[in-house]
């Protein structure tokens, strides 16, 4: 297995595209993450808070698990468990059989790669296609993604652009924006016709059972939203107790993971359609996947189950650096993947990877949940290596090292026989140039020193103390304060929002409710838009705006998808609109996020769907943060929806080359008009 | 009161660079400390316990721990990894017995990385300036992620001193040699910031991580050379040996 892995290893380092790929990951991501934490007030207090919280979690887990499976049920969503992967697939493969599905649209999800989803479903016949942007280009090109956040990482555009002229009917191009634009094109005829969806989960609420998904492209919320059905695939571990456990969750896995202040959306799922819905799926179904979790969360590696799959610790490991995904052989690499996949998969086949690494601790510092990775990459070891041949060098060696460290005789003749050994080598300025195998995996690329003719021990030293030479304290105490959090920050929420939104690519107009609908035709003038799929809220502000749209002929549509026969049509006629028109139920200013209710007359689909998403926001329903609203009125909001989506800004990929791209899947342009 | 202090020299000072531990002992001295040196020491276990070898690696930790429980005075160690196996890695081998983690405990308490104890604890510093070049500090992995030691040599330094990235130097203890295509691009990762940083000397507070950056120097046939922090502290030559 080690050899297999150094092979793998040799290979990645003399491949000189992917480590300037996995560079300017690491140099990108890593900056990426330390400037979004620095927006967050005190970094230290937010860890303690999210590590608390999965703490919690870990500790009532089997309590929180029947919790969760018992309001889940009672909103109407199915649960099944999966004791391994093969039942876990056998489940999916089962719903998508009764539902007579012959296509399957996935988003991300880790799980999904760990029970080898794609295959099971492949072998039953039915066509499972990914649908975030790294995953597709990974799964066409028959790979495994490279990255638990980022799969494609592994690739240069001109990969991306090779894979794309050979698959689909598309000049050679290395644009990504017009790569993305073909994606788009095609999923969204997956997104379509599939009759189920999957999909992975990022926390499952225990206390409300609600599912809490967190995506930049808005292939998640398709194939949450579109598919009749949608199929959720958890690990066990995934829960968090409450709904304000959410806000430090989602303030640390975004920066950690991308650094992003929030990701472009957050879904909480409550329920399946409701009869008043205008669309979402008409079944929802959980599959609690344990497969290894309860004897991992059993043994001493448990803590690897805080977990929260940010891929922080891939992104400034050095020694993932320099390997890449694909050398560890396993779906989840790099340090945590180290420790989960002996952990998940057996000590036999992935216990040397815990040898792949220096205990540099860099891991440990990137986690936002303070996982102690060297740790648990040493009781790896601990397991691991008993498990050597005893005639492995390494374990010899390390017997004939402690049975002369075992007193200090033994210890001073094998000091005098090593220097006699190596004053025999060949040297250079003292150093020893060459040792004989294995040592001479070091002498390849170090030179080594000779043992000192005379230990410190049996020199001649005087230990008693002397005076200082010169005055004490020289140095100065180093200033910690961070240079990036210098931005500054407007106090008025408002202020703030139109911050934060700009910064994310959006559009913010502010102007009085009297104005409210004149602001809207204007807005509608300036992008030509004639027809818009649009809320039916009993507001009055919303129905001042449409009168205002209708006079000047533009047509609004309900936007509402029917089941059986009547979707495909629905669909196809929704996806030719090119604005949707909604309200908010309201606003966050810290990241400049608007919160949408599903409900009657109120379809998802008009803020994903179209190109341009305009979104009508009352400036008196503004919050400061997402924790605020989840202590004020989230719970109830959440409680009386069957899905809501928090929206910061457009849809966005980074999946090729890190190039940020817009309008993936949902809307390219997101406009706020924002009244009071 | 005149303070005594343990020194563990650890086995690769001990062994490969004495000059490195009487610069540790002279450091000490100048600090107004009385030094004592336990011969009875060999090694703290760490290669054993990072390859996965409980068994031995607890073996040379009691011996560690008997060794320096003979006397309550603080144990300086002028090493960051070896201070981090003393203060964390001996609670890790004996969580499960009782009786050794508390004596374990004990010494963790009052063990101390070098630059650690003289700017924290020690007072009276030396302040020899370098003899030869310009220094860049290597902030090793153990002592600034496993102690949280960083600020302490800095201070000692001074601000003339550059520092290097805190990425790790690729050593990793067996790592080097089992893993020796990575250990090597780790390596070469820091020699190129070192040659661009323009330093003819690497200063670290951690002899093993120098061993490591010094072998890669001198195998491409660079002059740059490593220094432990004592010997700049000490005012004597760069090079190991």
């Amino acid at each position: 297995m080690t050899v297999e892995f150094r092979r793998r290893v040799r290979r990645a380092v003399q491949d000189s595209s992917l480590q300037s790929a996995l560079d300017r990951n690491a140099d990108r991501r890593v900056l990426g993450a330390r400037e979004a934490y620095a927006s967050l007030p005190d970094l230290a207090v937010a860890r303690r808070e999210a590590r608390a919280v999965r703490r919690e979690t870990l500790d009532d887990l089997d309590m929180l698990l029947q919790t969760f499976i018992h309001n889940l049920e009672s909103n109407r969503i199915k649960v099944l468990r999966a004791a391994d992967a093969n039942e876990a697939v056998g489940h999916v493969v089962a719903i998508a059989r009764s539902e007579g599905a012959e296509m399957v649209a996935k988003s991300k999800s880790m799980v999904s790669e760990e029970i080898d989803l794609n295959r099971a479903l492949d072998e039953a016949g039915i066509r499972s296609v990914e649908t975030d942007l790294g995953e597709f280009i990974v799964q066409i090109r028959r790979e495994r993604p490279a990255h638990i956040i980022t799969p494609a990482v592994h690739l240069r555009r001109e990969d991306v652009a090779e894979t794309f002229h050979e698959h689909f009917d598309m000049e050679y191009t290395t644009d990504v924006q017009a790569m993305t634009a073909v994606a788009r094109r095609i999923l969204r005829r997956v997104f379509h016709s599939a009759q189920v969806g999957v999909s992975g989960v990022n926390f499952g609420v225990a206390e409300t059972g609600t599912l809490c998904l967190v995506t930049n492209e808005g292939n998640g919320r398709m194939v949450t939203t579109l598919p009749p059905v949608h199929v959720a695939l958890m690990g066990i571990e995934r829960l968090i107790p409450s709904l304000e456990d959410l806000a430090p969750m989602l303030a640390l896995l975004p920066r950690a993971a991308t650094g992003q202040k929030i990701t472009s959306y957050v879904s909480l799922l409550q329920r399946p359609r409701q009869p008043h819905d205008p669309d979402g799926p008409r079944a929802r179904y959980v599959i609690l996947v344990d497969d290894g979790r309860s004897q991992l969360r059993a043994s001493d590696l448990a803590d690897s189950l805080l977990c929260i799959r940010c891929g922080a610790c891939l992104n400034i490991c050095p020694v993932y650096r320099e390997a890449g995904g694909h050398a560890y052989g396993s779906v989840y690499p790099g340090p945590i993947g180290s420790v989960v996949s002996p952990g998940l998969f057996g000590l036999k086949a992935y216990g040397h990877l815990a040898k792949a690494s220096t205990l540099c601790g860099a891991c440990k510092d990137a986690c936002p949940v303070d996982i102690d990775l060297p740790s648990l990459l040493l009781r790896v070891r601990a397991r691991f290596s008993p498990g050597l041949p005893p005639t492995s060098w390494m374990r010899m060696g390390i017997r004939l090292f402690a049975w002369a460290m075992a007193d200090p005789i033994r210890y001073r003749i094998s000091q005098r026989l090593a220097r006699l050994g190596v004053s025999l080598l060949p040297r250079r300025l003292g150093w020893v140039r060459w040792l004989p195998p294995p040592l001479s995996a070091w002498t390849g690329a170090r030179d080594f020193p000779p043992f000192a003719r005379r230990m410190l021990r049996d020199r001649d030293l005087e230990f008693g103390p002397i005076a200082p030479t010169a005055p004490p304290r020289r140095g100065v105490e180093s200033a910690t304060e961070n240079p990036l959090a210098t931005a500054s920050v407007p106090a008025d929420p408002v202020l703030r929002f139109e911050q934060e939104l700009e910064v994310l690519g959006g559009t913010f107009i502010r102007c009085a409710t009297a104005q409210l609908p004149e602001a809207v035709a204007d807005v509608f003038r300036l992008h030509k838009i004639s027809k818009a799929i649009a809320w039916r809220d009993p507001a009055e502000v919303m129905n001042v705006v449409r009168r205002r749209l209708e006079q000047d002929g533009i047509e609004l549509v309900d936007g509402r998808i029917d089941g059986g026969e009547q979707r495909n049509a629905d669909l196809e006629i929704l996806d030719g609109i090119e604005a949707g028109l909604t309200g908010a139920q309201a606003g966050l200013a810290d990241t400049g996020t608007v919160i949408l209710p599903s409900g009657e007359g109120k379809p998802m689909a008009a803020s994903l769907l179209p190109w341009v998403h305009i979104c009508l926001l009352s400036a008196s329903r503004l919050f400061p943060d997402l924790k605020a609203w989840l202590t004020g009125e989230g719970r109830e909001q959440i409680d009386g929806a069957s899905s809501i989506v928090l929206i910061s800004g457009p849809s966005r990929t980074a999946d090729i080359e890190m190039t940020l791209t817009r309008g993936v899947h949902g809307p390219g342009e997101v406009i706020v008009v924002c009244y009071d | 009161m005149t303070q005594t202090v343990q020194l563990m020299a650890t086995c690769l000072i001990d062994s490969l660079f004495p000059e490195v531990g009487e610069a540790v002992i002279d450091v000490l001295r100048q600090a107004g400390l009385q030094v004592h040196f336990p011969r009875a020491q060999t090694c703290c276990g760490q290669p054993a316990f990072n390859a996965g070898f409980g068994p031995q690696a607890r073996a040379m930790a009691t011996r560690t721990i008997d060794v320096f429980s003979e006397s309550s005075d603080p144990v300086i160690v002028p090493s960051g990894s070896c201070a981090a196996m003393l203060r964390h890695g001996y609670l890790e081998l004996f969580r499960d017995s009782p009786a050794q983690l508390a004596r374990a405990q004990g010494l963790a308490d009052r063990t101390y990385e070098l630059s650690e104890y003289l700017v924290d604890i020690g007072g009276g510093l030396p302040s020899n300036s370098l003899s030869v070049g310009r220094a860049v500090y290597h902030p090793s992995c153990h002592l600034m992620r496993g102690l949280g030691v960083d600020r302490q040599p800095m201070a000692l330094l001074g601000a003339s001193v550059g520092r290097l990235s805190e990425e790790c130097c690729g050593f990793g203890g067996v790592f080097s040699v089992e893993q020796p295509e990575l250990s090597t691009e780790m390596l070469a990762r820091k020699l190129a910031e070192i040659f661009s940083s323009g330093a003819d000397i690497v200063v670290a507070g951690d002899v093993s991580c120098l061993m490591h950056i010094e072998g890669g120097l001198r195998k491409v046939g660079s002059a740059v050379r490593c220094a432990h922090l004592a010997q700049v502290l000490a005012g004597r030559p760069a090079g190991l040996r």
